[in-house]
C-alpha cells in the first residue's frame, strides 16, 4: 500500500512553491498567491511567516492599489544570493545574483584560449572576492552555479570534453570549491542547457514547455526542454546537436569526427567559407555579418549557405522534438538574423507541416546574460526545493 | 493565432486622378502577429498604409476593426482606434529629449504645469516593457542617439498610447547589422505582447526573421497573403516581381482585371504544397 506524503513533506513542497513563485514573478500580494497556488489564506500567511523568519522573503504594504478594501500584504524575495559563473571560449563572467533573478554585481574577464580548469578557478575566485567586499552583512549565500561550454557529467560537475575550450576531464566544480573556500554546493551545467533553463524560467520561452535553445559559440549546442523538463540524457551529456553528422565525409570537426553540423554553421565553418580562415573569435564573425550586409559577395554567399544549413538542422530537430519555440542564442542569434530568409525557406522545405504548425523562431530575451541567469537558477534549485533546509 | 483579425480590409480601391493605385485590395492583420507587407517600388505599399492611417481617403472598400465596420477619415480617427504608424523618417525632434519626444503634442498635465514625473515614469515603463536596455538616460537629447536607438524611441512612442496596431515603414532601412538585430527583436516583442504589427520591408531577411504572415502587393493588387511557414524566399521574390509563383498569386499573369487575386484572404498550406 502506498502511503501518502507526510504533512512535513507537503509543507516543504508548499514553501518551495511559494518561494518559486515570488522568485520567478517578483513581488506578489498574498491575495494573488492564494489564488495562483490554490492554498488557503491562512496557510499562505503561515508559509510566508516561516520564509520571512528564515530571511528569504519580506512583507510590506503595497503602493496605492486604487481599489476599496484593506490592501493585501505584498511578499517580496529577499537577501538570499548565489554566485553565478559563465566560462566561455573567449571570456569568463562572474555575477552575484539575488533571489528574484536580479544581477546585483558582475565582473567580466578575458579568457586566453587554452586556459585549463586549475588556472581558471583562481581567476573566478578573484572576481568573487572582489564582489564579496560590497555584500551587505547578513546576506545569505545559498550556492554557486557554473555554466561551461562543454559536456558536463551531471553527478559531480566534471567537464568531460569541451572541444572548443580544449578541456578534457577538467574538474572545474572541485577546483572552484577548493579555491572559493565557501561552504556552499557548486552546480555545473552546460551553457546551452543552462541558458535554455533561464529563458524558460524568465525569458522569451516563459510558459512554453517544449523548447529548443540553440547556443552558438565556437561550436553549437542545444538546451532542450520537453514537457517542461530539461532533457540532458543519462549522464548529462545530451543536446550536443552541433555534432549531428550532416555531411558524409565532410570537413573535419574538432571532436574528431567529420561533417558535423557545426563544421557548416559554427565559427570556423563560416569563416572558412568566407575565405577568412585566419580570423578567429566573435569579433571576426560580427565583421563577417557586417561585410555581408554591406554587399561583400563572398561574405554574403558564406552567410546564406550557413543559414541554409541552419534551417536544415533546425528542420530535423523540429521534426524530432516538435517544439513550440526554437531560440537562437549566442552567435546563432546573429546568424539567424542575418540569414533568416534562408533559414526559414529550408526549414519550410524539410519540416513536416504538422510539426511546423505552431513552431516559433525567436531570439533570446535575456541575451548575453542567459548563461549567467541560468547558472544562478541552477544554484537556486536546491533552495527552492527545500527552502528552510538551506542556509 | 486568433480567429477574428484586428484589422480587415475588403475591396479597397484608390485612384490618384487617372492612376489607379490600389485595386480591390484585401488585407488582414491579426493581434499577436507580425504581418509583413512586401512589394516592389510603386506597388502601393505606402498608399495602403496611408489609407489605413487615415491620410488618404479610399474610393471604395470596407474597413473592419475588431470585426466591426469603421470609417477612417482622418489620422485622428486612426489614432482613436489605436492605430499608430512609425514612418521611415521617424519624425522625432532632435532638440528635445526622449520623454519630450514620446509625449510630443500629447503632454500630460497636472493643473497648469506639465506632469514631468508621470511622463518620465510612463516612458521608463514603456521602454522597460519592451526590454530596451540600450538607452542610458531618458533625458538624453534625441540628437545624441544612434540610428537604432532613435528607431527604438519612435517605436516606443507608438506603443505608449495603448495602441493595438502598429505599422512600421522600413524600420531597418538605414541601420547597421547590430542595430537591425535590436530593432527586429523589438518588433517581435511588440507582437508577442499581443499587438498587431504590420512591417513594411524590402529586406527578405527581416521579413522572414520576424513575420508570421506575408502579404505581397503587385501593381496595386494583393496577390497573396500567406503564412511565413508556408512559403520560401524565392516564392516571395517571384510574387513581388511577377505577381505569381506556382499556384500562388494572380491566376493568369497579365490578365489585369480587378479581382484576380486568389490567395487574398488566407491561403492554407495545402495551396502551396
Amino acid at each position: 500500500m502506498r502511503v501518502g506524503p507526510s504533512q512535513d513533506e507537503i509543507r516543504r513542497q508548499n514553501l518551495g512553491a511559494l518561494l518559486r513563485h515570488v522568485h520567478v514573478h517578483g513581488a506578489t500580494s498574498r491575495a494573488e498567491l492564494t489564488t495562483t497556488l490554490g492554498l488557503n489564506r491562512s496557510t499562505i500567511g503561515a508559509l510566508t511567516a516561516d520564509l520571512a523568519g528564515a530571511g528569504l522573503v519580506s512583507e510590506g504594504t503595497p503602493k496605492e492599489t486604487g481599489r476599496a478594501g484593506r490592501p493585501s500584504l505584498v511578499v517580496r524575495p529577499e537577501s538570499a544570493r548565489v554566485y553565478a559563473y559563465s566560462i566561455e571560449v573567449d571570456r569568463l563572467r562572474a555575477a552575484r545574483v539575488g533571489l528574484g533573478g536580479e544581477i546585483l554585481d558582475r565582473r567580466d574577464l578575458e579568457r586566453p584560449r587554452g586556459l585549463d580548469a586549475g588556472e581558471t578557478a583562481p581567476l573566478l575566485a578573484g572576481a568573487l572576492k572582489e564582489m564579496h567586499q560590497s555584500v551587505p552583512a547578513g546576506a545569505l549565500c545559498v550556492g554557486a552555479g557554473v555554466a561551461v561550454c562543454g559536456m558536463v557529467r551531471r553527478a559531480d560537475g566534471l567537464v568531460r570534453l569541451g572541444p572548443t575550450t580544449g578541456w578534457v576531464d577538467e574538474p572545474i566544480g572541485a577546483a572552484l570549491a577548493d579555491e572559493l573556500g565557501i561552504d556552499v554546493p557548486i552546480t555545473v551545467g552546460n551553457v546551452a542547457d543552462v541558458a535554455a533553463f533561464a529563458e524558460h524560467a524568465r525569458g522569451v520561452a516563459a510558459g512554453c514547455d517544449n523548447v529548443i535553445y540553440l547556443y552558438g559559440d565556437v561550436g553549437v549546442g542545444a538546451g532542450i526542454i520537453a514537457g517542461g523538463r530539461r532533457v540532458t540524457g543519462h549522464g548529462g551529456y545530451g543536446g550536443e546537436v552541433g555534432h549531428m553528422v550532416v555531411v558524409r565525409d565532410g570537413a573535419r570537426c574538432e571532436c574528431g569526427s567529420r561533417g558535423c553540423w557545426e563544421t557548416e554553421i559554427g565559427e570556423y565553418g563560416l569563416l572558412r567559407a568566407a575565405g577568412r580562415s585566419d580570423a578567429r573569435g566573435r569579433e571576426a564573425l560580427l565583421a563577417l555579418f557586417d561585410a555581408a550586409d554591406r554587399g561583400d559577395a563572398r561574405a554574403q554567399t558564406a552567410v546564406r549557405q550557413a543559414g541554409d544549413w541552419l534551417g536544415f538542422g533546425v528542420g530535423n530537430l523540429v521534426n524530432i522534438f516538435n517544439p513550440e519555440m526554437v531560440i537562437f542564442g549566442g552567435t546563432m542569434r546573429d546568424l539567424y538574423l542575418a540569414a533568416a530568409a534562408q533559414v526559414r525557406s529550408r526549414l519550410n522545405q524539410v519540416g513536416l507541416p504538422a510539426c511546423l504548425e505552431h513552431v516559433r523562431l525567436r531570439t533570446p530575451k535575456l541575451g548575453e546574460d542567459a548563461a549567467l541567469v541560468g547558472a544562478a537558477e541552477l544554484a537556486f534549485e536546491r533552495l527552492l526545493a527545500d527552502p528552510l533546509d538551506v542556509g | 493565432m486568433s480567429a477574428t483579425p484586428l484589422l480587415e480590409l475588403r475591396g479597397i480601391d484608390k485612384s490618384f486622378g487617372p492612376v489607379q493605385v490600389l485595386r480591390d485590395v484585401a488585407f488582414t492583420a491579426h493581434p499577436g502577429e507580425v504581418t509583413a507587407l512586401v512589394g516592389d517600388n510603386g506597388a502601393g505599399k505606402s498608399t495602403l498604409v496611408k489609407c489605413i492611417s487615415g491620410i488618404h481617403p479610399t474610393d471604395d472598400g470596407e474597413f473592419l476593426f475588431e470585426g466591426r465596420p469603421v470609417s477612417i477619415n482622418s489620422p485622428r480617427d486612426a489614432a482613436a482606434l489605436g492605430i499608430e504608424v512609425v514612418y521611415q523618417d521617424l519624425a522625432l525632434c532632435d532638440n528635445l529629449d526622449i520623454v519630450q519626444n514620446m509625449f510630443l503634442g500629447r503632454e500630460k498635465r497636472s493643473g497648469l504645469v506639465l506632469d514631468e514625473p508621470t511622463m518620465e515614469q510612463m516612458a521608463a515603463e514603456t521602454l522597460a516593457g519592451l526590454s530596451v536596455r540600450t538607452v542610458k538616460s531618458l533625458r538624453q537629447h534625441v540628437s545624441s542617439l544612434s540610428g537604432g536607438q532613435r528607431q527604438t524611441v519612435a517605436i516606443a512612442k507608438a506603443v505608449l498610447w495603448n495602441s493595438k496596431l502598429v505599422i512600421l515603414d522600413e524600420p531597418t532601412a538605414a541601420l547597421g547589422v547590430a542595430q537591425t538585430a535590436q530593432v527586429l527583436e523589438l518588433v517581435r516583442r511588440l507582437a508577442d505582447k499581443g499587438l498587431a504589427v504590420v512591417l513594411i520591408s524590402h529586406n527578405m531577411n527581416d521579413v522572414f526573421a520576424v513575420s508570421d504572415r506575408i502579404a505581397a502587393l503587385y501593381l496595386g493588387q494583393m496577390v497573396a497573403q500567406v503564412r511565413t511557414t508556408d512559403i520560401t524566399h524565392s516564392q516571395v521574390v517571384e510574387l513581388i516581381t511577377a505577381g505569381r509563383s506556382g499556384n500562388l498569386g494572380l491566376v493568369e499573369a497579365g490578365a489585369g482585371s480587378a479581382g484576380t487575386a486568389t490567395g487574398s484572404t488566407d491561403t492554407t498550406s495545402g495551396a502551396v504544397r
